[in-house]
């Protein structure tokens, strides 16, 4: 197919209409951002639930070498553990579990420190960590009988019940997520109407050329294909200014700053700065594409 | 070429048909005017013909295609067999002449080759030869609607379609702009001509389909305008 008059036309179009595809391209910009944000956010949240437990869950440790709690008398044995699982599978609270090796307690602990601070430490490896048995539960209020029944049993160390501390912090965070996805979705509802108008202006403006082309016989993809490329093109400036502003926000705020204040817990990094750059950059053209679709069907039906 | 059976069109929200019962058959090669009064239904033939509408009852032919059943992304490929021109020339004005005919077939994907060799030979055939880089504001009514006739014959389309050529132009042009359709319905392009100006149908003496109130009330070969006694 010769695109030549696509082309000129795609050019001459956003010529035309710079003000409005400004308008596109930074409601895009600031609704994608919030989007990514949001997406960033949540994935904060998975990250400290898989290391502190969620809302939802208690922690029972069990013994190893050097624990030194009353039912501790060195490492946990096999029939121990098994005496344990018994009783959490028996108890009605529980929703399930699932058990954390010591090398796996390792890897997470290990995310929080830089290996420079680790390698000083020799000591300190998969065998220095507890075997644990993370417990779910069916209402987060009741936890007092499974939390009494495995507390005193033999190879129980001691149960890890973190949630009073970390309630206010998943409160908040959940606030921050649903904030940002809120105020994004308005500001979508925004950039869908500006498209729509923007496609609207365009429409009429090339009203008589849209015209020769149904009568000489012009495809309606050939018709509406200048309108397709110039959604596009705003989705995409749209789409890398907000992975640009995400990417400074990780790089200055995440880690350069809050990783450097607050190491307590694990912060997001580049899998899920991936992750919210995906999700802006399918978000992204999908907001553009789709009222232009809609609405070239509208405006140019042959 | 073209065939009308039994075709009626109510536009929707409208109690009388602007088309009712019209079976016509308009063979391959035929010049054929259609005369009749303003809201006769001439128009609506003509759309039905280019398939912007669909008839509401019976059945429309059209280069050998029923266009009821043809599906909406074929009627692209349908117009391309058809060439129109309409009594306002609907040039682009700010394109030259050349990019003006040029334009039809640009839009359906002919290479730049093809276009910068057949548009000077068309412009040529109409008799603008050393026009092309004009815009349509420097020429003559005349002149312009011979673009619009370059352009709808550019990409030799077998029927050619003329909504009131001549409605815009004086007398003397109006003759050579029905010289140039009557060459063009000699290369064998069946012409469909609908038109209010007598002396013109008088003059060329061919196929005369006359409509009124949405009826065929006469369709005489070598026909006038008005009713012969």
């Amino acid at each position: 197919m010769q695109l030549r008059y696509v082309y000129s036309e795609l050019g001459q179009g956003l010529r035309r209409n710079l003000s409005m595809h400004l308008a596109v391209i930074l409601t895009l910009f600031v609704s994608l951002t919030l989007v990514g944000l949001g997406v960033l956010l949540n994935g904060q949240v998975k990250k400290a639930e898989d290391h502190f437990g969620s809302l939802l869950q208690i922690t029972v440790f069990l013994c190893n070498d050097s624990a030194t709690s009353p039912n501790c008398t060195g490492e946990v044995t096999q029939a121990q553990k098994d005496q344990i699982i018994k009783v959490v599978e028996d108890n009605p609270e529980v929703a399930g579990y699932h058990m954390e090796s010591k090398q796996e307690a390792y890897d997470k602990a290990k995310e929080l420190f830089s290996d420079e601070y680790l390698s000083r430490i020799d000591s300190f490896g998969p065998q220095s960590m507890r075997e644990s048995v993370w417990i779910d539960l069916k209402d987060k209020d009741e936890y007092q009988g499974i939390k009494s029944a495995v507390q005193g049993l033999d190879g129980v160390s001691h149960v890890r019940d973190q949630r009073a501390v970390l309630e206010p912090l998943y409160n908040a965070l959940d606030a921050l997520t649903y904030g940002a996805i809120g105020i994004a979705v308005f500001l979508i509802v925004a950039a869908l109407l500006l498209v729509a108008n923007t496609i609207r202006l365009a429409a009429f403006a090339r009203r008589r050329e849209i015209g020769i082309m149904r009568l000489v016989g012009a495809s309606s993809l050939y018709i509406s294909l200048p309108f397709l490329l110039e959604a596009l093109v705003t989705a995409a400036i749209g789409v890398a200014l907000a992975i640009g502003a995400l990417g400074l926000f990780m790089y200055f705020g995440v880690h350069e700053k809050i990783q450097q204040s607050v190491n307590f817990m694990p912060w997001i990094g580049m899998p899920e700065f991936l992750n919210a750059a995906l999700w802006v950059a399918v978000l992204g053209p999908l907001l553009t594409l789709i009222p232009t679709l809609v609405l070239t069907r509208k405006y140019l039906k042959v | 070429m073209i065939r009308f059976e039994k075709v009626t069109k109510t536009y929707p929200g409208q109690a009388r048909a602007a088309l009712e019962q019209v079976s016509v058959d308009i063979e391959k090669g035929d010049f054929v005017f259609l005369v009749g009064a303003s809201g006769s239904g001439k128009s609506t033939f003509l759309r039905l013909v280019l398939r912007e509408y669909r008839p509401s009852q019976g059945k429309v032919y059209v280069a050998g295609k029923e266009i009821n059943r043809l599906a909406s992304w074929k009627v692209p490929r349908l117009r391309r067999q058809i060439g129109t021109v309409f009594q306002d020339f609907r040039l682009l004005q700010n394109k030259t002449v050349s990019e003006n005919v040029g334009f039809a077939l640009q839009v359906i994907g002919k290479n730049k080759s093809y276009v910068d060799e057949i548009v000077p030979e068309t412009l040529e055939l109409v008799g603008l030869e050393g026009k092309g880089d004009r815009f349509p504001d420097e020429l003559s009514g005349g002149e312009q609607q011979r673009v619009a006739i370059a352009r709808a014959f550019v990409n030799r389309p077998m029927i050619l379609i003329a909504d009131e050529p001549t409605g815009n132009l004086d007398p003397n042009t109006s003759v050579g702009i029905m010289k140039l359709l009557d060459r063009i319905n000699r290369t064998g392009t069946t012409v469909l001509m609908a038109t209010h100006d007598a002396g013109i149908v008088d003059q060329m003496r061919k196929r005369v389909i006359q409509l009124e109130d949405g009826r065929v009330v006469r369709d005489q070969s070598g026909g006038v305008y008005g009713h012969q006694n």
